[in-house]
């Protein structure tokens, strides 16, 4: 029964990413567009912890939720706010 | 957000439900899903530590890192060397800047600032032990020192890069600090040969326990419990050379662009 | 029942890490500013080191399978009793390392469209080109008087 459930999660978490890649790569504004990423690596981030992986979870949280979404909102402080 | 653009996330969800349908009934090909261990991975598992056969076992009971920095050092030292080479080359794309006190706001609202003070010590405490635990429970060098980096970019946006200037981080000392951390990496790998040559006895480069033919070894445990050998002196160097790194580089993109320009125009030169 | 629906989610998971790298790319591909190109290539990035893992992902029935660490170390049977439901621990080595050095390959191009953007004023690719274009012909003219 866990192990169903584990693989459900997984599955809804995928889909959830997809929807989010999709947006994140749409969305004109960009800073929509980098909070739609943030969501999508925090899906990345449950199913990596799903795929019994706990290193990469530590690491890729950090890197994926904290540090991607700052570097580049500073980019588009300094630049572009918006997609053609 | 358009609801067009909500409509066609939709359809590409039902796509990959279709899709991987398609593929469960065999009309793709196999599933990629497997139900055994692959022999490579069975001999990890079982050599990771193993005081029985300790020519083949880091003695380390944490898989991932055994790999990361025994079985498969020296991939993970020149991937060091890699991220190496693009910091250095983000802090040579503003070589020469300096850092003008004064220029901004410093920062943001006195509670913001008091709850930075006291969260950043906490998730530096949290970097730190988890990189002290790499080789017993998951976690590493790497993990530890992006967590600690984590740190800089809540300090750099809750105060200023005025106020980082002032406490004393600077580029100079975050270069040290990250070279400290190669050099240390550098070291562990070849402490056992420089010891094998001076003591007369058979020794390999990143080595961690006793090895075919050579007797020489770190120490795998300190009061009982297994220090991994090397890993402990790995992870701890890595952690130093990651989050000083990571923070080097994001301490350099947050330049501003007045100081930036200045320099470009060749005024302010160092 | 179990047993059959498992595979499928795990398929669906499957097919979407590679729907992700298709929209990735195309948005490496078709959106015109960089910044918009970058954010397109770390989601690229991970979805290829999501595969990797999702590589050494395997199925135990009855259970969720392990992470890879000796958690009964002091009992000599601990290795091969983890061994029966652990995970492949290679993958996560590897991706590991790669997602760490992507951060600061990453570093490195958000500064190089900074400077892109200092120098010409815009990151659009399209409008670098007719800028690019723009500053030849001025040269040509200035040859010709």
């Amino acid at each position: 029964m866990i192990d169903l459930i584990a693989a459900l999660l997984m599955a809804v978490a995928a889909v959830t990413s997809i929807v989010f890649t999709y947006l994140a790569v749409v969305e004109k504004n960009l800073i929509q567009a980098v909070v739609f990423s943030a969501v999508q690596s925090t899906m990345y981030a449950l199913i990596y912890f799903l795929l019994m992986a706990p290193d990469i979870v530590l690491v890729y949280l950090p890197v994926g939720v904290g540090i991607y979404p700052a570097i580049i909102l500073l980019l588009i402080k300094k630049t572009d706010k918006v997609d053609e | 957000m358009k609801v067009t653009d909500l409509v066609v996330a939709a359809s590409i969800v039902a796509l990959a439900l279709l899709l991987s349908y398609a593929m469960f009934l065999g009309g793709i090909g196999p599933v990629p899903v497997r139900s055994e261990l692959r022999t490579l991975a069975l001999n990890y598992i079982l050599l990771t530590y193993n005081p029985a056969k300790i020519i083949y076992s880091a003695l380390a009971p944490e898989g991932v890192t055994a790999i990361v920095w025994d079985y498969r050092g020296l991939d993970t030292y020149f991937e060091t060397a890699v991220m190496f080479l693009a910091i250095i080359s983000v802090v040579a794309l503003t070589h020469g800047c300096k850092v003008r006190i004064g220029l901004g706001k410093g920062g943001m609202s006195l509670i913001v600032k008091t709850t930075t003070r006291i969260l950043m010590p906490l998730i530096v405490l949290a970097g730190v032990s988890i990189t002290m635990h790499g080789w017993l429970t998951p976690g590493g060098g790497f993990q530890g020192g992006a967590t600690i980096a984590v740190a800089t970019v809540l300090a750099l946006v809750t105060y200023s890069i005025d106020t980082l200037a002032k406490h004393g981080i600077r580029k100079k000392i975050l270069l040290a600090m990250r070279s400290t951390g190669l050099i240390g990496i550098a070291l562990t790998a070849v402490a056992l040969l420089i010891i094998g040559l001076a003591v007369g006895v058979n020794a390999y480069i990143f080595q961690n326990q006793e090895r075919m033919g050579s007797p020489l070894a770190f120490p795998a445990y300190f009061s009982g419990t297994p220090t991994g050998g090397s890993l402990l002196f790995y992870n701890l160097f890595e952690a130093f050379a990651v989050s000083a790194g990571l923070s080097l580089a994001i301490i350099v993109t947050s330049l501003r662009e007045e100081e930036v320009k200045e320099t470009l125009r060749g005024e302010g030169v160092e | 029942m179990s047993e059959l629906i498992i595979p499928y989610l795990l398929t669906v998971v499957f097919v979407s890490f590679v729907i992700n790298l298709v929209i990735a790319l195309y948005g490496i591909f078709a959106r015109p500013t960089l910044v918009k190109k970058i954010i397109a290539l770390t989601i690229f990035s991970d979805s290829l080191n999501s595969l990797a893992i999702f590589v050494g992902y395997r199925v135990v029935s009855g259970r969720v399978p392990a992470p890879p660490v000796v958690v009964n170390y002091t009992s000599p049977q601990g290795p091969a009793q983890l061994a029966k439901v652990t995970v492949d621990p290679l993958p996560q080595a590897l991706v590991l390392t790669a997602i760490v050095i992507g951060l600061a390959v990453t570093l490195f191009m958000v500064k190089v469209t900074m400077q892109v953007h200092r120098i010409y004023g815009t990151t659009s690719v399209r409008k670098l080109e007719r800028i690019e274009h723009g500053n030849k012909g001025e040269e040509d003219e200035g040859v010709v008087e």
